[in-house]
């Protein structure tokens, strides 16, 4: 076993620090505000990775690592184990969200109907470059509606099972304390869907889109259809010491649900949520999930894969450790391949010296 | 009464419970200022927790109905106590331990019977202005609604 000194190292490291600080420049209220303000999509984007939802915090975590998303998930995760946990709060229920955005590519006439509420989907893709000149860019005020939207809308799911299409629900409840958790328990295959929906919910939104989209592209076995998408916001109900339940306040949430064929009489539905509003992950999270049952092992679509492959924190931690030295190790490369151009140097000497054998027969 | 559990009423139409979610969501400058005023009332507090902490947050899956956990939402508690051993409680989303106090502060108030009628003032306050908030970005919302047809 070798060792590789380095003279220097502990002020080099401080520099660098300071360096990458020094580009960023001061960091103020002010600029963690604005963040938090002007960029909610990438403020959910990372509070969802990073499995703690305060948007104070993910934008101060923002303006810490200069938007490097995945430092800024690692210290949000690193914060998070520094808090004790206090409560568990009552599971969320669909039928309970305050929605605001809730579409079905799959059925027209939805119960409640299909609201597309706040969304770039169907707008032309224009870059304001007079903001650049000087003239700032004033959205348009919404022309709101006289009577306000209602805050709740009903499941498509349980509709859909009442016409038939979907299995008979089942009472899979548990008591709070009781639910699988992948932050104090190991992941283990098969994995339970507790876990596997955990693990989606924080999972990193690039690697879930680019191994949905494969399973979208025909590399898995069911092609997707948003049975329906929601984004919305859902209250956080814990108990007063007396036992009162309320509501400590509210925090976004995205979920969706696909579908792709029948299956035993009934239709197959995937499910995927998130927090904060992110809906490209829970549509690419919900088509894994979906993907699932018949994934072969070893296949993008296969939850060991995917569960492994898109935790964040995991994945950029193994891609940056190879910045590390390898010196050492890589050194054993560099002999072997010295080794072999030597032997085929010799090799290649002693035929010159020698007569060239004759091609053995055929 | 205010810290019974139930929906017993703690002053007019708020139940304990929607008087605790109008207090939680309610501006933090009116709730620290009420806080202010009304803790001239009391004697000696005990604080039993102050902090800030993460709550849990499972989700059911329309799919299975499993529940699954969601992530953890940042919170401040504070939970006080006066020497006649009412007790008072306020959680909030987020890093503000002031706000979550000030609210600790008025459900011991208005438990022990207390400034009732500042109380139920800045409830009306917050619960309208709440329910406009609400009601505005709802009337925005239904703005989006598509009626589709088949041709």
């Amino acid at each position: 076993m070798a060792y590789v000194a380095t003279r220097g190292g502990e002020r080099a490291i401080e520099q660098a620090e300071r360096l990458f600080r020094q580009d960023l420049g001061q960091i103020d209220l002010d600029r963690v505000q604005s963040i938090r303000r002007s960029l909610p999509y990438l403020v959910d984007r990372v509070m969802g990775e990073a499995s703690l939802y305060d948007e104070d915090i993910a934008a101060l975590a923002l303006a810490q690592t200069g938007g490097e998303l995945s430092e800024a998930v690692l210290v949000l995760r690193a914060w998070r184990t520094t808090q004790p946990r206090i409560a568990i709060a009552e599971p969320l229920l669909q039928e309970q969200l305050l929605t605001q955005r809730r579409i079905s590519a799959a059925f027209k006439d939805i119960p409640g109907g299909q609201i597309l509420g706040p969304t770039l989907d169907y707008s032309h893709r224009v870059l304001a470059t007079d903001v650049l000149e000087g003239r700032p860019y004033d959205p348009p005020a919404v022309e709101a509606a006289e009577t306000p939207a209602p805050a709740r809308q009903p499941s498509l799911a349980d509709w859909q099972r009442v016409q038939g299409l979907v299995a008979p629900a089942v009472d899979n409840s548990v008591p709070l304390d009781e639910i699988p958790d992948l932050t104090r328990e190991p992941l283990l295959f098969p994995a339970s869907r507790a876990h596997r929906l955990q693990g989606l919910a924080r999972a990193e939104t690039g690697g879930v889109l680019a191994l949905g989209y494969a399973a979208m592209r025909g590399y898995g076995n069911a092609h997707p259809t948003v049975n329906e998408l929601r984004l919305a916001e859902a209250e956080i109900v814990v108990r007063h010491p007396s036992g009162t339940a309320f509501s400590a306040g509210r925090i976004r949430v995205s979920q969706a649900e696909v579908t792709s064929k029948e299956k035993g009489g009934y239709l197959e539905l995937g499910f995927a949520a998130t927090f904060g509003w992110n809906e490209v992950k829970v549509i690419a999270a919900a088509t894994l999930d979906l993907n699932s049952a018949e994934a072969p092992v070893g296949s993008a679509v296969h939850e060991e894969f995917y569960l492994y492959h898109t935790e964040s924190v995991e994945a950029s931690g193994f891609c940056i450790h190879f910045k590390l030295p390898h010196y050492v190790t890589f050194q054993s490369i560099l002999d072997a391949m010295r080794d072999a151009k030597a032997k085929k140097a010799a090799m290649s000497a002693s035929n010159v010296t020698t007569a060239p054998q004759e091609e053995p027969a055929l | 009464m205010f810290n019974e559990s139930g929906s017993s009423p703690a002053s007019g139409r708020f139940g304990h419970g929607e008087a605790l979610d109008t207090l939680a969501r309610s501006r933090p400058e009116g709730l620290k200022a009420l806080a202010e005023s009304v803790l001239e009332d009391f004697g000696d507090l005990r604080v039993i927790a102050n902090r800030t902490g993460l709550v849990m947050v499972p989700m059911r899956d329309t799919v299975e109905n499993v529940d699954f956990h969601l992530g953890e939402v940042l919170v401040s508690e504070a939970h006080i106590a006066d020497e006649a051993g009412n007790v008072g409680y306020g959680m909030i989303t987020g890093r503000d331990l002031e706000r979550a106090m000030a609210m600790a502060v008025v459900d011991l108030a208005f438990s022990s019977g207390r400034s009732t009628a500042a109380i139920t003032t800045f409830l009306e306050t917050e619960a309208a202005a709440l329910a406009e908030r609400d009601a505005e970005r709802m009337r925005g919302v239904e703005a989006t609604r598509v009626e589709m047809e088949t041709f």
